[in-house]
Protein backbone atom coordinates (compact mmCIF):
# COMPACT_ATOMS: atom_id res chain seq x y z
CA UNK A 1 0.00 0.00 0.00
CA UNK A 2 3.05 2.49 0.85
CA UNK A 3 4.44 1.25 -2.41
CA UNK A 4 1.07 2.68 -4.34
CA UNK A 5 1.05 5.91 -2.08
CA UNK A 6 5.02 6.89 -3.20
CA UNK A 7 4.59 5.81 -6.62
CA UNK A 8 1.44 5.19 -8.97
CA UNK A 9 3.28 4.21 -11.80
CA UNK A 10 6.45 0.72 -11.48
CA UNK A 11 6.98 -0.46 -8.30
CA UNK A 12 9.88 0.69 -5.73
CA UNK A 13 12.55 -0.72 -7.18
CA UNK A 14 12.05 0.01 -10.53
CA UNK A 15 10.39 2.57 -12.88
CA UNK A 16 8.70 -0.05 -14.63
CA UNK A 17 5.59 -1.73 -13.93
CA UNK A 18 6.54 -5.65 -14.72
CA UNK A 19 10.20 -7.36 -15.52
CA UNK A 20 9.69 -8.28 -18.39
CA UNK A 21 9.34 -4.52 -19.29
CA UNK A 22 12.27 -3.80 -17.36
CA UNK A 23 13.85 -6.62 -19.32
CA UNK A 24 13.20 -5.14 -22.95
CA UNK A 25 13.68 -1.71 -22.03
CA UNK A 26 17.47 -2.95 -20.87
CA UNK A 27 18.02 -5.10 -24.33
CA UNK A 28 17.13 -1.31 -26.68
CA UNK A 29 19.67 0.17 -23.94
CA UNK A 30 21.94 -2.67 -24.62
CA UNK A 31 21.45 -3.14 -28.46
CA UNK A 32 21.05 0.53 -29.29
CA UNK A 33 24.68 0.78 -27.77
CA UNK A 34 26.29 -2.49 -29.62
CA UNK A 35 24.85 -0.79 -32.72
CA UNK A 36 26.90 2.18 -31.33
CA UNK A 37 29.77 0.44 -31.08
CA UNK A 38 29.33 -0.88 -34.49
CA UNK A 39 29.22 1.96 -36.51
CA UNK A 40 31.41 4.45 -34.69
CA UNK A 41 34.44 2.23 -33.20
CA UNK A 42 36.70 0.14 -35.71
CA UNK A 43 37.27 -3.28 -34.98
CA UNK B 1 0.49 12.30 -9.78
CA UNK B 2 3.43 14.77 -10.60
CA UNK B 3 6.62 13.27 -10.58
CA UNK B 4 9.48 16.27 -11.24
CA UNK B 5 9.82 17.69 -7.82
CA UNK B 6 11.76 21.09 -8.87
CA UNK B 7 14.87 21.46 -7.38
CA UNK B 8 18.18 23.32 -8.92
CA UNK B 9 20.45 20.35 -7.68
CA UNK B 10 19.90 18.59 -11.56
CA UNK B 11 21.23 21.77 -13.38
CA UNK B 12 24.07 21.98 -10.70
CA UNK B 13 25.49 18.07 -10.82
CA UNK B 14 24.98 18.70 -15.12
CA UNK B 15 27.27 21.95 -14.82
CA UNK B 16 29.78 19.81 -12.04
CA UNK B 17 30.17 16.99 -14.40
CA UNK B 18 30.67 18.98 -17.80
CA UNK B 19 33.08 21.51 -15.93
CA UNK B 20 34.87 18.31 -14.67
CA UNK B 21 35.05 17.37 -18.27
CA UNK B 22 36.08 20.62 -19.42
CA UNK B 23 38.92 21.09 -16.61
CA UNK B 24 40.24 17.59 -17.91
CA UNK B 25 40.27 18.86 -21.02
CA UNK B 26 41.93 21.78 -20.49
CA UNK B 27 44.80 19.73 -18.69
CA UNK B 28 43.74 21.63 -15.13
CA UNK B 29 43.85 18.36 -13.54
CA UNK B 30 46.71 16.99 -15.61
CA UNK B 31 49.07 16.67 -11.99
CA UNK B 32 46.16 15.47 -9.85
CA UNK B 33 45.49 12.46 -11.99
CA UNK B 34 49.13 11.78 -12.84
CA UNK B 35 49.34 11.81 -8.61
CA UNK B 36 46.05 9.43 -8.83
CA UNK B 37 47.08 7.06 -11.60
CA UNK B 38 43.97 8.29 -13.38
CA UNK B 39 46.01 10.01 -16.59
CA UNK B 40 44.58 6.67 -18.55
CA UNK B 41 40.70 7.33 -18.08
CA UNK B 42 41.27 10.84 -19.43
CA UNK B 43 39.24 10.22 -22.49
CA UNK B 44 36.68 8.51 -20.46
CA UNK B 45 35.90 10.85 -18.09
CA UNK B 46 35.68 13.67 -20.64
CA UNK B 47 33.38 11.79 -22.58
CA UNK B 48 31.42 11.04 -20.20
CA UNK B 49 30.78 14.15 -18.35
CA UNK B 50 30.17 16.07 -21.33
CA UNK B 51 27.48 13.50 -22.27
CA UNK B 52 25.97 13.42 -18.56
CA UNK B 53 26.45 17.00 -17.68
CA UNK B 54 24.81 18.17 -20.77
CA UNK B 55 22.11 15.94 -19.72
CA UNK B 56 21.83 17.30 -16.58
CA UNK B 57 21.83 21.02 -17.77
CA UNK B 58 19.30 20.54 -20.43
CA UNK B 59 16.92 18.51 -18.19
CA UNK B 60 17.52 20.78 -14.90
CA UNK B 61 17.14 24.25 -16.94
CA UNK B 62 13.70 22.42 -18.25
CA UNK B 63 12.58 21.73 -15.13
CA UNK B 64 13.31 24.97 -13.65
CA UNK B 65 11.59 26.66 -16.22
CA UNK B 66 8.54 24.67 -17.11
CA UNK B 67 5.41 23.62 -15.36
CA UNK B 68 5.57 19.96 -15.10
CA UNK B 69 1.97 18.01 -16.29
CA UNK B 70 1.26 14.48 -15.46
CA UNK B 71 2.24 12.19 -18.04
CA UNK B 72 5.10 9.88 -19.32
CA UNK B 73 7.08 13.10 -20.03
CA UNK B 74 7.12 14.33 -16.44
CA UNK B 75 7.76 10.77 -15.16
CA UNK B 76 10.88 9.67 -17.48
CA UNK B 77 12.29 12.96 -17.06
CA UNK B 78 11.74 13.14 -13.98
CA UNK B 79 14.31 9.96 -13.86
CA UNK B 80 17.06 12.02 -14.89
CA UNK B 81 17.96 13.43 -11.01
CA UNK B 82 18.61 10.51 -8.96
CA UNK B 83 20.51 8.95 -12.44
CA UNK B 84 22.83 11.88 -12.42
CA UNK B 85 22.92 11.83 -7.99
CA UNK B 86 24.29 8.07 -8.49
CA UNK B 87 26.21 8.87 -11.77
CA UNK B 88 28.26 11.87 -9.72
CA UNK B 89 28.56 9.23 -6.60
CA UNK B 90 30.17 6.83 -9.75
CA UNK B 91 32.37 9.34 -10.53
CA UNK B 92 33.74 10.36 -7.23
CA UNK B 93 34.11 6.69 -6.77
CA UNK B 94 35.48 5.94 -9.72
CA UNK B 95 38.41 8.80 -10.24
CA UNK B 96 38.36 9.81 -6.58
CA UNK B 97 37.91 6.84 -3.92
CA UNK B 98 39.08 3.88 -5.81
CA UNK B 99 42.80 5.55 -6.68
CA UNK B 100 42.98 7.08 -3.39
CA UNK B 101 42.39 4.04 -2.03
CA UNK B 102 44.94 2.27 -4.46
CA UNK B 103 47.72 4.42 -3.38
CA UNK B 104 47.10 3.97 0.36
CA UNK B 105 46.99 0.45 -0.09
CA UNK B 106 50.73 0.74 -2.00
CA UNK B 107 51.72 2.86 0.66
CA UNK B 108 50.43 -0.03 3.83
CA UNK B 109 52.30 -2.39 1.32
CA UNK B 110 55.68 -0.45 1.59
CA UNK B 111 54.70 -0.13 5.26
CA UNK B 112 53.29 -3.37 6.58
CA UNK B 113 53.83 -5.73 3.37
CA UNK B 114 50.32 -5.75 3.43
CA UNK B 115 47.72 -3.71 0.75
CA UNK B 116 43.99 -3.72 1.98
CA UNK B 117 43.50 -2.79 -0.53
CA UNK B 118 43.52 -5.60 -3.25
CA UNK B 119 42.86 -7.40 -0.36
CA UNK B 120 39.57 -6.19 1.25
CA UNK B 121 38.48 -5.70 -2.95
CA UNK B 122 38.58 -2.19 -2.27
CA UNK B 123 37.19 -1.42 -5.85
CA UNK B 124 34.72 0.89 -7.74
CA UNK B 125 31.64 -1.83 -7.14
CA UNK B 126 32.46 -2.00 -3.79
CA UNK B 127 33.26 1.25 -3.07
CA UNK B 128 30.17 1.72 -4.82
CA UNK B 129 27.55 0.00 -3.18
CA UNK B 130 29.30 1.55 0.28
CA UNK B 131 28.70 5.11 -0.72
CA UNK B 132 24.78 4.30 -2.05
CA UNK B 133 24.63 2.98 1.48
CA UNK B 134 26.11 5.97 2.99
CA UNK B 135 23.83 8.37 1.00
CA UNK B 136 20.82 6.37 1.79
CA UNK B 137 21.08 5.98 5.23
CA UNK B 138 23.15 9.01 6.61
CA UNK B 139 21.82 11.50 4.84
CA UNK B 140 18.71 10.05 2.74
CA UNK B 141 17.89 10.25 -0.56
CA UNK B 142 16.69 13.80 -1.51
CA UNK B 143 12.56 14.07 -3.08
CA UNK B 144 13.93 15.30 -7.08
CA UNK B 145 16.71 12.12 -7.09
CA UNK B 146 14.00 9.36 -5.55
CA UNK B 147 11.99 8.70 -8.82
CA UNK B 148 16.09 8.41 -10.83
CA UNK B 149 17.21 6.01 -8.41
CA UNK B 150 14.21 3.20 -9.41
CA UNK B 151 16.82 3.00 -12.71
CA UNK B 152 19.29 1.09 -11.47
CA UNK B 153 17.97 -2.33 -11.93
CA UNK B 154 17.62 -1.86 -15.94
CA UNK B 155 21.53 -0.17 -15.49
CA UNK B 156 22.50 -3.93 -14.44
CA UNK B 157 20.68 -5.65 -16.86
CA UNK B 158 21.79 -3.42 -19.39
CA UNK B 159 25.62 -4.48 -18.09
CA UNK B 160 24.46 -8.12 -17.58
CA UNK B 161 23.42 -8.12 -21.67
CA UNK B 162 26.64 -6.44 -22.90
CA UNK B 163 28.77 -8.58 -20.81
CA UNK B 164 28.07 -11.48 -23.71
CA UNK B 165 29.56 -9.75 -26.40
CA UNK B 166 33.14 -10.23 -24.57
CA UNK B 167 33.52 -13.98 -24.69
CA UNK B 168 34.17 -15.47 -28.40
CA UNK B 169 34.46 -18.83 -29.73
CA UNK B 170 38.17 -18.79 -29.21
CA UNK B 171 37.89 -18.38 -25.45
CA UNK B 172 35.41 -21.63 -25.24
CA UNK B 173 38.07 -23.74 -27.06
CA UNK B 174 40.47 -23.07 -24.56
CA UNK B 175 38.26 -24.06 -21.90
CA UNK B 176 38.67 -27.86 -22.22
CA UNK B 177 36.80 -30.63 -21.15
CA UNK B 178 37.68 -30.70 -17.56
CA UNK B 179 37.19 -27.23 -16.59
CA UNK B 180 33.56 -27.82 -17.92
CA UNK B 181 33.08 -31.18 -16.01
CA UNK B 182 33.94 -29.91 -13.16
CA UNK B 183 33.27 -26.60 -12.61
CA UNK B 184 29.86 -27.87 -14.00
CA UNK B 185 29.49 -30.73 -10.99
CA UNK B 186 30.83 -27.85 -8.52
CA UNK B 187 28.52 -24.75 -9.54
CA UNK B 188 25.26 -27.32 -10.15
CA UNK B 189 25.62 -29.11 -6.58
CA UNK B 190 26.59 -25.72 -4.83
CA UNK B 191 23.16 -24.16 -6.39
CA UNK B 192 21.40 -27.09 -5.16
CA UNK B 193 22.86 -26.94 -1.76
CA UNK B 194 21.83 -23.79 -1.04
CA UNK B 195 18.62 -24.23 -2.13
CA UNK B 196 18.03 -27.34 0.24
CA UNK B 197 19.48 -26.16 3.11
CA UNK B 198 17.62 -22.70 2.85
CA UNK B 199 14.83 -24.90 2.67
CA UNK B 200 15.45 -26.58 5.48
CA UNK B 201 16.64 -23.06 7.52
CA UNK B 202 12.85 -21.77 6.38
CA UNK B 203 14.79 -18.61 4.59
CA UNK B 204 12.52 -17.01 2.15
CA UNK B 205 12.86 -18.50 -1.83
CA UNK B 206 14.04 -15.06 -3.18
CA UNK B 207 17.02 -15.05 -0.77
CA UNK B 208 17.78 -18.51 -1.15
CA UNK B 209 17.75 -17.88 -4.74
CA UNK B 210 20.44 -14.89 -5.17
CA UNK B 211 22.51 -16.94 -2.36
CA UNK B 212 22.70 -19.78 -4.58
CA UNK B 213 24.00 -18.12 -7.37
CA UNK B 214 26.49 -16.01 -5.94
CA UNK B 215 27.77 -18.99 -4.34
CA UNK B 216 27.92 -21.10 -7.32
CA UNK B 217 28.80 -19.26 -10.12
CA UNK B 218 31.18 -16.04 -9.63
CA UNK B 219 29.41 -13.95 -6.68
CA UNK B 220 28.23 -10.01 -7.88
CA UNK B 221 27.59 -10.50 -11.58
CA UNK B 222 25.90 -13.87 -10.28
CA UNK B 223 23.92 -12.63 -7.52
CA UNK B 224 22.83 -9.25 -9.51
CA UNK B 225 21.99 -11.47 -12.94
CA UNK B 226 19.39 -13.57 -10.67
CA UNK B 227 18.26 -11.02 -8.46
CA UNK B 228 15.12 -10.40 -10.98
CA UNK B 229 14.37 -13.95 -11.63
CA UNK B 230 13.66 -14.91 -7.94
CA UNK B 231 12.42 -11.17 -7.21
CA UNK B 232 15.40 -10.70 -4.58
CA UNK B 233 15.51 -7.52 -2.78
CA UNK B 234 18.15 -5.36 -1.98
CA UNK B 235 18.94 -6.14 1.46
CA UNK B 236 18.99 -10.09 0.32
CA UNK B 237 21.48 -9.02 -2.65
CA UNK B 238 23.55 -7.32 0.06
CA UNK B 239 23.96 -10.36 2.23
CA UNK B 240 25.04 -12.29 -0.36
CA UNK B 241 27.70 -10.21 -2.00
CA UNK B 242 28.70 -9.60 1.71
CA UNK B 243 28.75 -13.49 2.09
CA UNK B 244 30.99 -13.96 -0.96
CA UNK B 245 33.27 -11.34 -0.18
CA UNK B 246 33.84 -12.62 3.21
CA UNK B 247 34.45 -16.16 2.10
CA UNK B 248 36.20 -14.44 -1.00
CA UNK B 249 38.97 -12.61 1.18
CA UNK B 250 39.31 -15.59 3.86
CA UNK B 251 40.07 -18.42 1.09
CA UNK B 252 42.61 -16.68 -0.64
CA UNK B 253 44.30 -16.10 2.61
CA UNK B 254 43.87 -20.09 3.29
CA UNK B 255 44.49 -21.51 -0.76
CA UNK B 256 48.34 -21.05 -0.86
CA UNK B 257 49.52 -22.22 2.33
CA UNK B 258 47.39 -25.49 2.47
CA UNK B 259 48.18 -25.89 -1.60
CA UNK B 260 52.04 -25.36 -0.90
CA UNK B 261 51.57 -27.87 2.14
CA UNK B 262 50.00 -30.70 -0.35
CA UNK B 263 53.08 -29.81 -2.79
CA UNK B 264 50.22 -29.07 -5.63
CA UNK B 265 51.60 -28.39 -8.74
CA UNK B 266 50.10 -25.10 -10.82
CA UNK B 267 47.73 -26.73 -12.73
CA UNK B 268 46.15 -28.21 -10.00
CA UNK B 269 45.97 -25.08 -7.46
CA UNK B 270 44.74 -23.08 -10.51
CA UNK B 271 41.97 -25.59 -11.47
CA UNK B 272 41.10 -25.82 -7.07
CA UNK B 273 41.25 -21.75 -7.08
CA UNK B 274 39.37 -21.35 -10.07
CA UNK B 275 36.57 -23.65 -8.80
CA UNK B 276 36.61 -23.39 -4.95
CA UNK B 277 37.18 -19.60 -4.46
CA UNK B 278 34.02 -17.71 -4.43
CA UNK B 279 34.71 -14.42 -6.06
CA UNK B 280 37.08 -13.74 -9.47
CA UNK B 281 39.08 -11.28 -7.79
CA UNK B 282 40.36 -13.22 -5.23
CA UNK B 283 40.92 -16.11 -7.85
CA UNK B 284 43.29 -13.87 -9.40
CA UNK B 285 44.59 -13.25 -6.27
CA UNK B 286 45.01 -16.62 -4.78
CA UNK B 287 46.95 -18.03 -8.08
CA UNK B 288 49.49 -15.14 -7.78
CA UNK B 289 49.92 -15.62 -4.54
CA UNK B 290 50.69 -19.41 -5.06
CA UNK B 291 53.04 -18.27 -7.94
CA UNK B 292 54.26 -14.97 -7.99
CA UNK B 293 57.48 -15.95 -10.35
CA UNK B 294 54.92 -17.37 -13.53
CA UNK B 295 51.60 -16.79 -14.72
CA UNK B 296 50.99 -21.06 -15.51
CA UNK B 297 48.91 -20.98 -12.01
CA UNK B 298 46.87 -17.51 -13.15
CA UNK B 299 46.22 -18.98 -16.73
CA UNK B 300 44.39 -22.13 -15.74
CA UNK B 301 42.53 -20.01 -13.10
CA UNK B 302 40.96 -18.18 -15.19
CA UNK B 303 40.49 -20.63 -17.61
CA UNK B 304 38.06 -22.52 -14.23
CA UNK B 305 36.68 -18.92 -13.68
CA UNK B 306 35.35 -18.23 -17.16
CA UNK B 307 33.93 -21.57 -17.22
CA UNK B 308 32.34 -21.15 -14.19
CA UNK B 309 30.81 -17.11 -15.63
CA UNK B 310 29.49 -19.23 -18.66
CA UNK B 311 26.73 -21.53 -16.29
CA UNK B 312 24.99 -18.08 -15.32
CA UNK B 313 22.80 -18.50 -18.00
CA UNK B 314 21.97 -22.27 -16.93
CA UNK B 315 21.67 -21.48 -13.57
CA UNK B 316 18.95 -18.62 -14.18
CA UNK B 317 17.09 -20.71 -15.89
CA UNK B 318 16.97 -22.95 -12.88
CA UNK B 319 16.25 -20.54 -10.31
CA UNK B 320 13.55 -19.01 -12.84
CA UNK B 321 12.30 -22.40 -13.12
CA UNK B 322 12.22 -23.42 -9.30
CA UNK B 323 11.05 -20.04 -8.23
CA UNK B 324 8.04 -19.93 -9.81
CA UNK B 325 7.26 -23.80 -8.70
CA UNK B 326 8.01 -22.53 -5.39
CA UNK B 327 5.56 -19.72 -4.74
CA UNK B 328 2.95 -21.39 -6.49
CA UNK B 329 3.30 -24.01 -3.65
CA UNK B 330 1.45 -27.15 -4.15
CA UNK B 331 -0.03 -26.05 -7.40
CA UNK B 332 1.39 -28.05 -10.45
CA UNK B 333 3.22 -25.69 -13.07
CA UNK B 334 3.71 -25.89 -16.18
CA UNK B 335 7.31 -25.24 -17.00
CA UNK B 336 6.89 -24.42 -20.48
CA UNK B 337 4.20 -21.76 -19.75
CA UNK B 338 6.82 -20.67 -16.60
CA UNK B 339 9.81 -20.45 -19.13
CA UNK B 340 7.81 -18.31 -21.56
CA UNK B 341 5.91 -16.20 -19.30
CA UNK B 342 8.92 -15.56 -16.67
CA UNK B 343 12.41 -16.55 -18.24
CA UNK B 344 14.17 -13.31 -18.13
CA UNK B 345 14.66 -11.93 -21.67
CA UNK B 346 17.67 -10.31 -20.46
CA UNK B 347 19.73 -13.71 -20.64
CA UNK B 348 18.69 -14.22 -23.81
CA UNK B 349 20.25 -10.63 -25.10
CA UNK B 350 23.43 -12.15 -22.90
CA UNK B 351 23.33 -14.70 -25.11
CA UNK B 352 22.18 -12.93 -28.44
CA UNK B 353 25.20 -10.69 -27.41
CA UNK B 354 27.62 -14.04 -26.95
CA UNK B 355 26.37 -15.06 -30.80
CA UNK B 356 27.20 -11.82 -31.91
CA UNK B 357 30.79 -11.98 -30.51
CA UNK B 358 31.22 -15.84 -31.84
CA UNK B 359 31.05 -14.30 -35.54
CA UNK B 360 33.87 -11.67 -34.93
CA UNK B 361 31.99 -8.77 -35.34
CA UNK B 362 33.25 -7.01 -32.19
CA UNK B 363 36.89 -8.46 -32.44
CA UNK B 364 39.06 -11.11 -33.86
CA UNK B 365 37.73 -14.41 -33.84
CA UNK B 366 40.92 -15.54 -31.94
CA UNK B 367 40.68 -12.79 -29.29
CA UNK B 368 40.97 -13.54 -25.49
CA UNK B 369 39.58 -10.97 -23.03
CA UNK B 370 39.48 -8.14 -25.83
CA UNK B 371 43.21 -8.93 -27.24
CA UNK B 372 44.26 -10.60 -29.90
CA UNK B 373 47.71 -11.90 -30.87
CA UNK B 374 49.12 -10.71 -34.39
CA UNK B 375 52.96 -10.65 -35.05
CA UNK B 376 52.51 -9.32 -38.61
CA UNK B 377 53.89 -6.07 -37.39
CA UNK B 378 56.03 -2.97 -38.85
CA UNK B 379 59.45 -2.82 -38.48
CA UNK B 380 59.41 0.46 -36.22
CA UNK B 381 57.75 -1.84 -33.77
CA UNK B 382 60.22 -4.67 -33.62
CA UNK B 383 62.40 -4.62 -30.97
CA UNK B 384 66.39 -2.56 -31.78
CA UNK B 385 69.60 -3.78 -31.63
CA UNK B 386 70.85 -2.12 -28.22
CA UNK B 387 66.98 -4.07 -27.31
CA UNK B 388 68.02 -7.02 -28.06
CA UNK B 389 71.81 -6.77 -27.30
CA UNK B 390 70.54 -5.81 -23.61
CA UNK B 391 68.95 -9.07 -23.18
CA UNK B 392 71.94 -11.16 -25.22
CA UNK B 393 74.05 -9.77 -21.74
CA UNK B 394 71.33 -10.82 -19.35
CA UNK B 395 71.23 -14.44 -21.14
CA UNK B 396 73.26 -15.96 -18.31
CA UNK B 397 70.71 -15.10 -15.43
CA UNK B 398 68.04 -17.41 -16.66
CA UNK B 399 68.07 -20.55 -15.21
CA UNK B 400 65.03 -22.37 -16.58
CA UNK B 401 65.56 -23.85 -19.95
CA UNK B 402 62.04 -23.14 -22.24
CA UNK B 403 62.69 -19.62 -21.28
CA UNK B 404 66.56 -19.47 -22.22
CA UNK B 405 64.79 -20.61 -25.20
CA UNK B 406 62.01 -18.30 -25.78
CA UNK B 407 64.84 -15.65 -25.20
CA UNK B 408 67.40 -16.84 -27.52
CA UNK B 409 64.10 -16.74 -30.08
CA UNK B 410 63.14 -13.56 -29.37
CA UNK B 411 66.86 -11.55 -29.87
CA UNK B 412 66.70 -13.85 -32.77
CA UNK B 413 63.78 -12.54 -34.75
CA UNK B 414 63.11 -9.10 -32.62
CA UNK B 415 59.53 -10.33 -31.68
CA UNK B 416 57.03 -12.66 -29.91
CA UNK B 417 57.05 -15.73 -32.79
CA UNK B 418 53.74 -16.93 -31.45
CA UNK B 419 51.07 -17.13 -28.28
CA UNK B 420 53.26 -19.81 -26.72
CA UNK B 421 56.43 -17.92 -27.12
CA UNK B 422 54.66 -14.88 -26.09
CA UNK B 423 53.46 -16.49 -22.40
CA UNK B 424 56.96 -18.18 -21.67
CA UNK B 425 58.41 -14.49 -22.16
CA UNK B 426 55.69 -13.03 -20.01
CA UNK B 427 56.25 -15.91 -17.55
CA UNK B 428 60.20 -14.53 -17.55
CA UNK B 429 59.26 -11.26 -17.15
CA UNK B 430 56.50 -11.74 -13.98
CA UNK B 431 59.73 -13.67 -12.47
CA UNK B 432 61.78 -10.92 -12.46
CA UNK B 433 65.07 -12.66 -13.14
CA UNK B 434 66.13 -10.11 -15.26
CA UNK B 435 66.95 -6.12 -14.76
CA UNK B 436 64.12 -3.93 -14.86
CA UNK B 437 65.59 -2.75 -18.26
CA UNK B 438 65.23 -6.28 -19.57
CA UNK B 439 61.95 -6.92 -18.39
CA UNK B 440 60.62 -3.23 -20.03
CA UNK B 441 62.01 -4.79 -23.27
CA UNK B 442 60.04 -8.05 -22.53
CA UNK B 443 56.80 -5.95 -22.32
CA UNK B 444 57.24 -3.80 -24.79
CA UNK B 445 57.91 -7.18 -27.67
CA UNK B 446 54.71 -8.16 -25.75
CA UNK B 447 52.69 -5.18 -26.64
CA UNK B 448 54.05 -4.97 -29.85
CA UNK B 449 52.29 -8.41 -31.08
CA UNK B 450 48.98 -8.16 -28.49
CA UNK B 451 46.84 -5.89 -30.04
CA UNK B 452 43.55 -4.25 -28.31
CA UNK B 453 40.35 -4.97 -29.77
CA UNK B 454 38.87 -1.56 -29.27
CA UNK B 455 35.55 -2.35 -29.90
CA UNK B 456 35.64 -4.87 -27.11
CA UNK B 457 37.50 -1.90 -24.67
CA UNK B 458 34.43 -0.10 -25.13
CA UNK B 459 32.14 -2.64 -24.42
CA UNK B 460 34.57 -3.22 -21.47
CA UNK B 461 34.06 0.32 -20.22
CA UNK B 462 30.55 0.94 -21.05
CA UNK B 463 29.87 -2.51 -18.64
CA UNK B 464 32.02 -1.04 -16.03
CA UNK B 465 30.05 2.02 -16.01
CA UNK B 466 26.20 -0.05 -16.31
CA UNK B 467 27.52 -2.42 -13.58
CA UNK B 468 28.61 1.14 -10.94
CA UNK B 469 25.71 2.55 -11.97
CA UNK B 470 23.69 -0.49 -11.31
CA UNK B 471 25.63 -1.08 -7.79
CA UNK B 472 25.72 2.24 -6.71
CA UNK B 473 22.16 2.64 -7.28
CA UNK B 474 21.38 -0.54 -5.59
CA UNK B 475 23.29 0.23 -2.16
CA UNK B 476 20.76 3.85 -2.30
CA UNK B 477 18.31 0.99 -1.45
CA UNK B 478 19.87 -0.46 1.24
CA UNK B 479 19.07 0.28 4.47
CA UNK B 480 20.89 -0.87 7.74
CA UNK B 481 17.05 -1.35 9.45
CA UNK B 482 16.01 -3.53 6.13
CA UNK B 483 19.31 -5.31 6.61
CA UNK B 484 18.73 -6.13 9.98
CA UNK B 485 15.69 -7.93 9.67
CA UNK B 486 17.10 -10.24 7.52
CA UNK B 487 19.13 -12.26 9.97
CA UNK B 488 22.10 -14.03 10.07
CA UNK B 489 20.98 -17.38 7.86
CA UNK B 490 22.24 -16.49 5.03
CA UNK B 491 26.18 -16.39 6.55
CA UNK B 492 25.46 -19.39 7.84
CA UNK B 493 24.33 -21.28 4.44
CA UNK B 494 26.86 -19.31 2.63
CA UNK B 495 29.48 -20.96 5.43
CA UNK B 496 28.74 -24.43 5.12
CA UNK B 497 28.26 -24.37 1.16
CA UNK B 498 31.71 -22.37 0.89
CA UNK B 499 33.83 -25.08 2.99
CA UNK B 500 32.09 -27.83 1.27
CA UNK B 501 33.07 -26.83 -2.02
CA UNK B 502 36.23 -26.01 -1.09
CA UNK B 503 37.45 -29.31 0.66
CA UNK B 504 35.18 -31.26 -2.12
CA UNK B 505 36.87 -29.49 -5.29
CA UNK B 506 40.18 -30.14 -3.05
CA UNK B 507 39.77 -34.21 -3.13
CA UNK B 508 38.69 -34.41 -6.56
CA UNK B 509 41.23 -32.21 -8.06
CA UNK B 510 43.90 -34.14 -5.71
CA UNK B 511 41.90 -37.43 -7.03
CA UNK B 512 41.73 -36.70 -10.40
CA UNK B 513 43.81 -33.91 -12.01
CA UNK B 514 47.49 -34.62 -13.13
CA UNK B 515 50.06 -31.70 -13.93
CA UNK B 516 49.23 -31.94 -18.00
CA UNK B 517 45.84 -31.68 -18.93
Amino acid sequence: MAEKLKYDRGTLLSIFKTDRAEDFAALVVALAIVVLVVLFVPR
Amino acid sequence: MIYTKKSPWVLIIGVIMAGYAFLVQQGVLTGLMKMLHTSGHAGEMVTMGYIFGVIGIVVGLWQLVATPKEGSLDYYLSTVGGALLVLLCVFIVKYGAEPVFKLWGKASDAAIGWNFQTTLGLNYILLGIIVGMIVVNVFKIPAWAENGVRLSRLGLKSGVILLGALYSAAELRNLGGLSVVLIGFFVLGSVGMVLWLGRLRNIPNSMGGVLSAGMGVCGVSAAVASAPVVQAKSTEIAYTIGTILLWGVLMMFIFPPVGRALGMGYIQFGAWAGTGILNSAQVAAAALIYQPTGIETLKVAEIFNITRILFLPIIVIWLAVWYVQREAGAQKVNVGRVIFEKFPVFVLGFLLLFALSTTGIFAPAQHYKGKYFDNAIKESKLLTSEETSLLQSELGKVQREDQKAALERLIQNRKAMSIDHDTVLRGLANAKVLSKDANHVLKKAHSAVYHTAKRVKWFRTLIVWFFAFGLTGLGMQITFSSIKQAGGQPLFIGTVVGLTKAVGALIVIMLFVRETI
